[in-house]
């Protein structure tokens, strides 16, 4: 048998990290080991980000509410997270996918995508370079992963999901750490899964899928198109039938630019009053606004995203003929967004999004240009914060008596603290 | 109506007219067509587009007086198809025969009616020297705006009344250029007046190398300019031209001083590099040298080191290659000073040597 991506098909890994946030959580305290232990917001309205597989044992998993996850698991450890931290390390375990090659796709700071299909020639098989990669990222980090090994991005994610350990009462059971779908066996490996199992498969396309007596992926794949697609339209139905059996031929795409840029923030109270909220839309703007800046990209949609107390979400959004890079502007437009939204009942979560985004390395004045305005000042803030840090400088809106309350990434990604 | 006159002056004619020639023809089918007018031994061609006249007398041996439409294209293909020799037209009611040599082509009019009638100006014209005219023209008209949907007044050419002598200004918002022709007056003081680029690019064209003068009559929203037998009329943009004065600069702190001809000749070659706007090229001035540098990411980079004297901060400008060139190539004499603030105001290029004008430059931001 010829090893995966011979010839013309290509080798994708899917590489899983283990219960990263954890992992990294225990590497800095090793005493909690072997305890169930949760990261996440631990506020009232604190979401679930990881769960050891010692707490996922207790039917804890991400996404779940933090209040959830107690009732389930008392016992577990709460930690706050530190995003900051999962970044770096993150940052050091794609750096060891790139030295297998540069075609790495990463979906979050816990997974990635790597095409390995013009190394293997330099490096070995899919099978080699993903048994390679684990020991490093074992050795060098101390972390687990598992890796997926096919033909596709789909098959392979799947993959690396039969890899993975499982949670059980008695124990943690290791997982296979790596399997590999060789080229020719995807239909097989896709087709025993359950219907759920399929990428873009939620709730209501189940349920549909169910009325047609399709619970498993043979099923689906024994169904004609016209069939599925008269069940759950012509996009997903075409989109469910090629998974069935198993044709993806979406490339793996490094550093593709990002589609949008946004903060978002669920506030432990409602907020009521609109100066209040204008005073978060400068914040998150300002942090909208610095990372675009430091991806070198500008955007023309500012978007609103209001959640009501009673949990109606709407966005807004507006679109400007230049690109938008600096706090001020993102947030003029925001505001004026914000001034349509009636906000009387309470606002739960706020966010505002930079989207059309584009590559802006230089443009050409004209003479309308004002002298020295917002991208200047930008320039220096960014400037500011790389050398005494992102809290030395922000805009008077972030300004509380105990400094300077920024909005940072991934700072509020689990809900937030009680205040 | 018949006519008869040598192949190079007819050629010549269509071709002049011609230029004013709408392409498109739109609803007016006589709007491609060249009018025809025979008065003695004067025939006059002129075509237009309605914005654009441009007419051509010339000497023929004429017979019987008359006014025809010809298909502008058609009959200047076959006439610059022929031979040397003579050319003969005869005119029929719908037809006319066009004939040299041992070719025969007859084609059929056009309509006469909507092809629109000047009635000729009756303001008082006043006579330029054509050579000066046409190099103030040239120096500014590259500088207007090719862009109608964002502003009608910046594709014109501003003609205004300074100091007694004639001012002409262009910008397309990212340059301007400004031209003083001194003693030339040919509008009252303080008035101004826009005329389309277009209009003065064709009558660069028109005056070539001549040493003649040009009388040039502003009526009622045209404006004419007449070169002995050739004459541009053009509509005149009735639109508020930008406050230009307010975006020269008095004085600026950085002041580079370089050989017009070095700095020209290093732009062109450093701008390979750039592939498409808005790649910019730096120039990065120090006390030392003068740096020309070129980065295009996917592409390479190129840099080339030039003498120049520089007073002031060491500062990089970067510019669009194409809007520098067309500045440097404007002004003329040996030396040239480019004078900046900083990376994101307007630069000022001059020559002591022509004192009239000067090419005012938005950089590009970089970052």
């Amino acid at each position: 048998m010829s090893p995966p991506g011979a010839g013309g098909t290509r080798t994708v890994l899917h590489v899983d990290m283990d219960a990263f946030y954890v992992s990294v959580e225990l590497l800095r305290r090793p005493e909690l080991r072997g305890r169930p232990v949760v990261v996440g917001g631990d506020g009232a309205r604190g979401v679930v980000a990881a769960a050891s597989y010692e707490a996922r044992a207790f039917g804890v998993f991400s996404a779940m509410s933090s209040v959830r996850a107690r009732q389930l698991c008392p016992h577990a450890v709460f930690l706050a997270g530190d995003h900051a931290l999962y970044s770096q390390v993150s940052a050091r375990v794609m750096a060891i996918f790139r030295e297998y090659t540069p075609l790495v796709e990463p979906l979050s700071l816990d997974e990635a995508f790597l095409d390995v299909s013009g190394v293997r020639r330099l490096h070995g098989s899919g099978a080699t370079i993903a048994a390679t990669i684990r020991t490093r990222v074992l050795h060098e980090e101390g972390l687990g992963c598992c890796v997926g090994v096919a033909s596709s991005k789909f098959v392979a994610k799947l993959a690396s999901k039969a890899a993975k350990p499982v949670a059980a009462r008695s124990g943690t059971r290791a997982g296979r750490g790596v399997v590999v779908v060789e080229p020719g066996n995807e239909v097989v490996f896709v087709q025993r899964l359950p219907v759920g199992a399929l990428w873009g498969v939620g709730p209501a396309t189940l349920e549909r899928l169910g009325r047609l007596g399709i619970s498993t992926v043979a099923e689906l794949a024994a169904v004609p198109l016209p069939h599925i697609v008269g069940a759950v339209g012509r996009a997903s139905g075409t989109h469910l039938h090629q998974l069935a059996h198993a044709i993806d031929d979406r490339p793996v795409e490094p550093e593709s630019t990002p589609k949008s840029v946004s903060h978002e923030e669920t506030y432990a109270n409602d907020v009521t009053s609109s100066t209040d909220l204008r005073r978060e839309i400068v914040r998150q703007s300002d942090a909208v606004a610095g990372r675009l800046r430091r991806q070198g990209l500008a955007g023309r949609t500012v978007q609103l995203k209001v959640r009501f107390s009673d949990f109606r979400t709407i966005s807004r959004s507006n679109t400007v003929s230049g690109g938008l890079d600096t706090g001020p502007a993102i947030a003029r437009e925001a505001k004026a967004l914000l001034d349509k939204v009636d906000v009387a009942g309470g606002v739960r979560l706020l966010g505002v999004a930079v989207t059309g985004l584009s590559e802006e390395r230089s443009r050409q004045l004209t003479f309308d240009d004002p002298g020295p305005d917002w991208s200047d000042a930008s320039r220096a803030v960014d400037e500011i914060r790389d050398r005494f840090g992102d809290t030395a400088i922000g805009p008077a809106a972030a300004a509380t008596e105990r400094g300077l309350k920024l909005t940072r990434r991934g700072a509020q990604q689990w809900g937030p603290a009680d205040p | 109506m018949k006519f008869r006159c040598e192949r190079e002056v007819l050629v010549e004619a269509l071709a002049t007219a011609g230029r004013a020639v709408s392409n498109r023809g739109g609803t007016l089918t006589a709007l491609t067509g060249i009018r025809a007018e025979l008065v003695g031994d004067r025939l006059t061609l002129t075509g237009t587009d309605l914005d654009l006249t441009i007419s051509v007398e010339l000497e023929v041996s004429g017979d019987g007086d008359g006014v025809v439409v010809l298909p502008a294209k058609l009959t200047s293909d076959i006439v610059r198809a022929f031979g040397e020799g003579k050319v003969e037209v005869t005119v029929g009611d719908e037809e006319a025969e066009i004939v040299s040599g041992a070719a025969t082509f007859t084609v059929l009019l056009l309509a006469p009616e909507g092809f629109p009638v000047q009635k000729p100006s009756e303001a008082e014209a006043v006579n330029v020297p054509a050579k000066s005219f046409a190099t103030a023209v040239k120096k500014v008209v590259r500088a207007a705006s090719r862009d109608e949907t964002r502003s009608v007044a910046l594709t014109g050419v501003l003609m205004a009344s300074e100091d007694g002598g004639l001012r002409l200004v262009a910008t397309d918002s990212y340059r301007l250029a400004l031209s003083d022709l001194p003693g030339v007056s040919l509008l009252e003081e303080s008035a101004q007046v826009i005329v389309p680029a277009r209009a003065l690019s064709e009558l660069v064209r028109l005056i070539g190398n001549s040493d003649d003068t040009v009388a040039v009559r502003l009526d009622q929203g045209t404006a004419s300019f007449s070169l002995g037998a050739k004459q541009i009329t053009t509509r005149l943009i009735e639109a508020e031209y930008p406050n230009y004065r307010g975006l020269i600069p008095a004085s600026q702190p950085n002041r580079l001083t370089v050989g017009r001809e070095a700095l020209l000749e290093a732009v062109r070659r450093v701008a390979l590099m750039v592939q498409s706007t808005p790649t910019p090229i730096r120039l990065v001035s120090t006390s030392e040298q003068l740096e020309l540098m070129a980065i295009t990411p996917d592409r390479g980079e190129a840099r080339e080191g030039l003498d120049a004297q520089y007073e002031g901060e060491d500062l990089t400008v970067a510019f669009n290659p194409e809007y520098l060139l067309d500045g440097l190539d404007a002004t003329q004499g040996d030396e040239v000073t480019l004078q900046t603030v900083d990376g994101l105001k307007p630069a000022l290029l001059r020559s002591n040597d022509d004192e009239g004008f000067l090419y005012l430059l938005m950089p590009v931001r970089v970052s």
